[in-house]
């Protein structure tokens, strides 16, 4: 029994100084910036000067009790969220099953919804801009439809749909590809088998194509959802968070009280709840997702 | 196989250190400085000045120049002590952002060269701590042949002048305006403007108003001239197009240029690109009305890019030379007029050929008010804030009063975390 325990911790030993290197770098370049913004966040600095005034518990108290913008921006940002994770999944699983079928010319369809995915946001941000105001100024100009004359980027409530669009717009081609994979994991002798069974064809979907590709959609949509929660650079470039504040997300809220009010204490303390609030919503999605998984 | 062995040595080989210090020691030789600047617009008049003093002084100027991240950028480089030798700021209230940074140069002989009005902005408890870089103008710019081909000949000063020229222009077909508002920056200096003459009415001066502001004494909501403000953000929004909380910059300078808008509110910085899209377009300045009062219309006239020096830079010396250079040389003196087309600081400076810097000075000189650009007093980090708080008034999120006591709490806030 000793002799097995030893051996074992042997084993262990071996197998941690292996680690050893990976641990290392992670300690230096990840935890501990980490835990020193932790520090930040109880402190009064303005990012230049050259003393931090600890003052406690002070940034969490106003961020907690005394600050409506930031929780609006908290507000909008979940609302974003739930509603790009949904609609993002929904219409990229669609597609997905489409372009896994025998359809003509699948091969350009799939690059063509790729291609958004590989510019980046800030530039996509830009390009939907000048689409929303300059082009469909000339939409309207030659249809005449009302439709094109909307501010969409002006009017407090059409602006959360464009965000909307331009963001799922952007990321469909990614989530499509990994539910495409996903698909061609499902045997065929399972379809065969339910097909003979009398399985009509939204039978064979939700009975056992959706169960089958349940690791693709806990991937797809844990991945959207803490993408969803860091939204960012396409508020920056599309919106800057306007009109007045409707679309300031809570990563654009952050951004702006460290670096343009320099405020970088109190930035620093909602980043950690921020930090916090991913952290607890992703782990409860993964648990979630996990338990519905089967194998074959 | 060899051949891509090959090229990853090399590769490796010139990104090694051993290399890097190799390098190094070649330069020691002669200096170069390490300069931040913003304003990409002026990127040609930049490199052009580069090689000027490269050519006449042997210094070589290592320049960088951001727009939008320019302050993070600078933040950081600050703090990991990768400190630019010369950089850029406004004038004001970020003397004292970057008062562990920069250079005191109120015993540098070239300081007096200098308009001692252009010298306001960056003096603190006397001590001079930036070089004012230009003098910028801002107000309502107009394209003359509209005004023209519309039978406007008085130009407006007060509120309601400008409502009739508006109503004029729109009945004719002509969009009046091009707003500027998706612009965090165009709206604040739009509003700001509309209330330049209170403080020194009502306030005992500019900066006894924003002291009383960051202590709490005065509130926005206690300022009944704010009306004027909101009046005038109406006015432009209503005759602003169909679309008139998604203008920019973009849309402002090309609108004005082709003719499809009479007016936007801009600075003269604005004259370059809107003759980019029409070289003949014939410009002109409009004083910018506060409420009513035909009187006090004014502009907004004031240095506020300001260049700073590190004062922990290893090239302190070479830095001051460069200013100096700036201030006294032939190239130098007649950079900011000849070549950035903009008013210069400099006392005894030649006029720039640009339209709206000789409107500027000619409106000045008939007796128009030029006010400082006050709201650059207000803690930093206000200008977008506030200017977010008055676009979503501008688009209707929030009513007059609700704005005023937004633009109240976030101005504490931002008072109380600065101060």
């Amino acid at each position: 029994m000793t002799q097995l325990n030893k051996k074992q911790l042997n084993r262990a030993l071996v197998f941690g100084a292996f680690t050893l290197p990976a641990l290392l770098a992670i300690l230096i370049s990840v935890e501990i910036p980490f835990l020193m913004s932790v520090f930040s966040s109880f402190t009064k600095w303005n990012g230049l000067d050259r003393v931090q005034t600890f003052i406690g518990l002070e940034n969490y108290k106003e961020l907690f009790f005394d600050d409506p913008d930031m929780w609006k921006a908290m507000l909008f940002t979940l609302t974003l969220t739930l509603a790009s994770v949904v609609t993002t999944n929904v219409c990229a699983l669609l597609l997905a099953v489409l372009l896994d079928s025998d359809l003509a010319g699948k091969n350009v369809l799939r690059a063509a919804f790729y291609v958004p995915n590989i510019i980046s946001l800030i530039i996509i941000g830009y390009i939907w801009r000048f689409i929303f105001s300059a082009g469909f100024e000339s939409f309207y100009q030659s249809t005449g439809v009302e439709f094109f004359m909307f501010s969409w980027l002006g009017d407090t409530h059409l602006v959360f749909f464009s965000v909307l669009l331009v963001s799922v717009w952007h990321s469909l081609g990614f989530y499509l590809v990994v539910y495409i994979a996903g698909l061609q994991t499902v045997p065929r002798d399972l379809i065969e088998a339910s097909m003979i069974d009398g399985a009509n064809r939204f039978t064979q979907f939700f009975r056992i194509t959706l169960p089958l590709i349940m690791p693709s959609i806990t991937v797809c949509v844990f991945h959207s959802l803490s993408n969803g929660l860091k939204a960012f650079d396409v508020i920056l470039s599309l919106t800057n968070g306007g009109p007045g504040t409707v679309t300031t997300t809570i990563a654009l809220d952050i951004y702006r009280t460290a670096f343009v009010i320099n405020r970088f204490g109190y930035g620093t303390a909602k980043s950690v709840i921020l930090f916090l609030l991913i952290l607890v919503i992703s782990s409860v999605q993964v648990r979630a997702f996990k338990q519905r998984e089967v194998e074959v | 196989m060899k051949k891509t062995m090959l090229v990853l040595m090399l590769l490796l080989v010139a990104f090694s250190p051993a290399f890097a210090a190799g390098q190094q020691e070649q330069k020691t030789g002669d200096v170069t400085l390490n300069v931040l600047f913003y304003s990409p617009e002026l990127a040609e008049q930049y490199n052009d000045m580069v090689a000027a003093y490269k050519a006449e002084t042997g210094v070589t100027l290592d320049i960088t120049v951001l727009q939008t991240d320019y302050r993070s950028v600078l933040t950081s480089r600050l703090n990991s002590g990768d400190i630019p030798d010369i950089f850029m700021s406004s004038a004001y209230a970020d003397n004292s952002t970057y008062k562990d940074y920069v250079y005191d140069l109120t015993d540098e002989d070239f300081i007096k060269k200098i308009e001692p009005s252009a010298l306001q902005g960056v003096t603190v408890n006397n001590r001079i701590l930036g070089y004012p870089f230009l003098v910028q103008s801002h107000s309502f710019i107009y394209n003359k042949k509209v005004f023209r081909d519309n039978g406007i000949t008085a130009l407006p000063r007060t509120l309601g002048e400008f409502e009739a020229v508006a109503k004029k222009l729109q009945a004719n077909g002509v969009q009046p305006f091009a707003t500027g508002f998706k612009e965090f920056w165009v709206l604040p200096q739009t509003a700001w403007q509309a209330i330049a003459e209170v403080p020194d009415a009502k306030y005992g001066g500019f900066e006894n108003f924003v002291s009383m502001l960051n202590t709490g004494k005065l509130k926005f909501k206690d300022i009944p001239e704010m009306s004027q403000l909101f009046d005038l953000l109406d006015l432009i929004g209503k005759y602003g197009g169909p679309k008139p909380n998604e203008s920019d910059f973009n849309d402002q300078t090309s609108s004005l240029a082709t003719g499809k808008v009479a007016m936007i509110h801009q600075g003269n910085w604005a004259e370059d690109s809107i003759k980019k899209t029409n070289p003949a377009v014939e410009l002109g300045f409009l004083v910018g009305p506060t409420g009513d009062n035909a009187a006090t219309g004014g502009i907004m006239f004031d240095s506020n890019q300001t260049i700073r020096i590190a004062k922990d830079g290893k090239n302190l010396q070479a830095a001051l030379d460069f200013l100096r250079w700036l201030t006294t040389s032939e190239y130098g003196r007649n950079w900011i007029p000849g070549k950035v087309k903009q008013l210069s600081p400099l006392i005894g400076a030649a006029a720039p050929d640009s339209q709206i810097a000789q409107e500027t000075t000619s409106l000045l000189a008939s007796g128009t008010p030029g006010y400082p650009w006050f709201y650059q007093m207000f803690p930093t980090g206000t200008e977008q804030q506030l200017g977010a708080i008055l676009q979503g008034y501008c688009a209707g999120q929030t009513n007059r009063s609700q704005t005023l006591d937004a633009l109240d709490a976030t101005y504490a806030k931002i008072a109380k975390a600065a101060l």
